[in-house]
């Protein structure tokens, strides 16, 4: 993994941001730190970000997505096809 | 280790207080954004902490010295505002010479390198540049000179929008470089908050704050929806600033720490809209001056 002060020269950051960042990705568990060689990404990290964004970012999503089509008076059936026409679509290509 | 303590200083231009019994220290190597409405009292403090100026009251070190009168501050700091004055019959060349013999840390590769980047001649006197060149050399003159305190006030003045930008730029990579402590007094918090660890907030002399950048960036969030649901969502909870939308929409500003997640999440499901708070504007809540908002002078007429 980068060094908090690579990602610092990378993205104009201050360098404490960078660190930041880095221990909140400690923290769950994507990266772990081994003493005097840095940070490096953990076997499980794919599995815990994919879960992650299934199971917050994903269903935020959709959350909004039957928000939406309520307040439009969408109907399920329209909406399931919508999603299923996307589907299609993206699946040919 | 504490590079800059200050302890109820205050400070008086003849009857008019412009700092008043303002504490706080600054970390050694952090980059510290001091930021305040016009008027603060940041040049005020920036120029106490240079020993340009003494304090009326209160004790100021800095490297545990008091600055006024002090060469060993004065060696190892420097201020860099619009007002730096050099002698007129240096032309730049010959004014990078003197700082290099004055300043130990001096970095002439840097100096050189910046000069041309800026396409700015050392044939050139200082008096005959523009506004934005003064500002771009001054800057030269502060990153190069590498000093293990280095204060900026309103560096970017004059400065145009890709010449602020490399500015940014080139502060954070001499300071990963070579790390020291800078502060950075800006307007433009949202200009600068990406360098920035901690924040200095002032407000009529006084701090009014002092937190890490991440924590002001969390400090707030915004509400915006119907008048009616905002009322039943936020009753009895402080509100920092609001705004209406037409007759019956609101905008309305709370501390993060007034509502809870489940709460948020509720109000978003009946219609608002919850977003965060940038920095820059949780500032200009923070400072505000309480006389309303700018549409209640238009609304009186």
């Amino acid at each position: 993994m980068y060094s908090q002060y690579q990602l610092a020269d990378m993205y104009t950051i201050n360098p404490a941001t960078a660190a930041k960042g880095l221990n909140l990705l400690a923290d769950e568990g994507i990266l772990y730190k081994k003493r005097g060689l840095g940070m490096f990404v953990s076997s499980e990290a794919k599995e815990k970000i994919l879960f992650k964004r299934k199971n917050q970012t994903l269903k935020r999503l959709v959350e909004e997505v039957v928000l939406e089509a309520n307040r439009l008076q969408v109907s399920n059936e329209e909406l399931l096809s919508m999603i299923k026409a996307l589907q299609t679509k993206e699946g040919n290509q | 280790m504490k590079i800059i303590e200050c302890r109820d200083i205050s400070k008086m231009y003849f009857r008019q207080k412009a700092l008043e019994q303002l504490t706080f220290s600054i970390e050694e190597n952090k980059i510290t954004g001091l930021i305040g409405r016009n008027g603060a009292g940041k040049t005020t403090l920036l120029k106490l902490i240079s020993g340009f100026i003494k304090p009326t009251a209160g004790e100021i070190k800095v490297f545990s010295e008091q600055p006024f009168n002090n060469l060993f501050v004065s060696a190892n700091s420097i201020l860099v505002d619009d007002s730096m004055s050099f002698p007129a019959a240096l032309n730049l060349g010959d004014i990078m010479d003197a700082a290099a013999a004055f300043y130990s840390n001096w970095h002439q590769p840097l100096a050189e390198g910046l000069l041309d980047y800026f396409s700015l001649e050392k044939y050139k006197y200082h008096n005959r540049l523009s506004k934005g060149q003064t500002s771009t050399f001054n800057m030269i003159i502060g990153l190069a000179s590498r000093c293990p305190l280095t204060l900026f006030d309103e560096p970017t003045i004059g400065m145009d929008a890709a010449v602020r930008k490399d500015f940014y730029r080139a502060l954070l990579k001499d300071y990963l470089a070579f790390p020291r402590t800078i502060v950075l007094s800006s307007h433009h918090l949202e200009e600068i908050e990406h360098l920035l660890e901690d924040v200095l907030l002032i407000k009529n002399g006084q701090c009014l704050l002092h937190l890490p950048i991440y924590d002001v960036k969390e400090m707030m969030i915004s509400v915006e929806g119907k008048l009616a649901i905002a009322d039943q969502v936020l009753q009895e909870k402080e509100i920092i600033y609001e705004q209406s939308i037409g007759t019956n929409h609101v905008h309305r500003v709370l501390l993060r720490e007034e509502a809870s997640v489940e709460e948020l999440q509720g109000a978003e499901r009946m219609g608002l809209k919850i977003r965060p708070v940038n920095a820059s504007d949780a500032c200009v809540y923070l400072t505000d001056k309480g006389k309303g908002v700018i549409d209640d002078v238009f609304n009186k007429n």
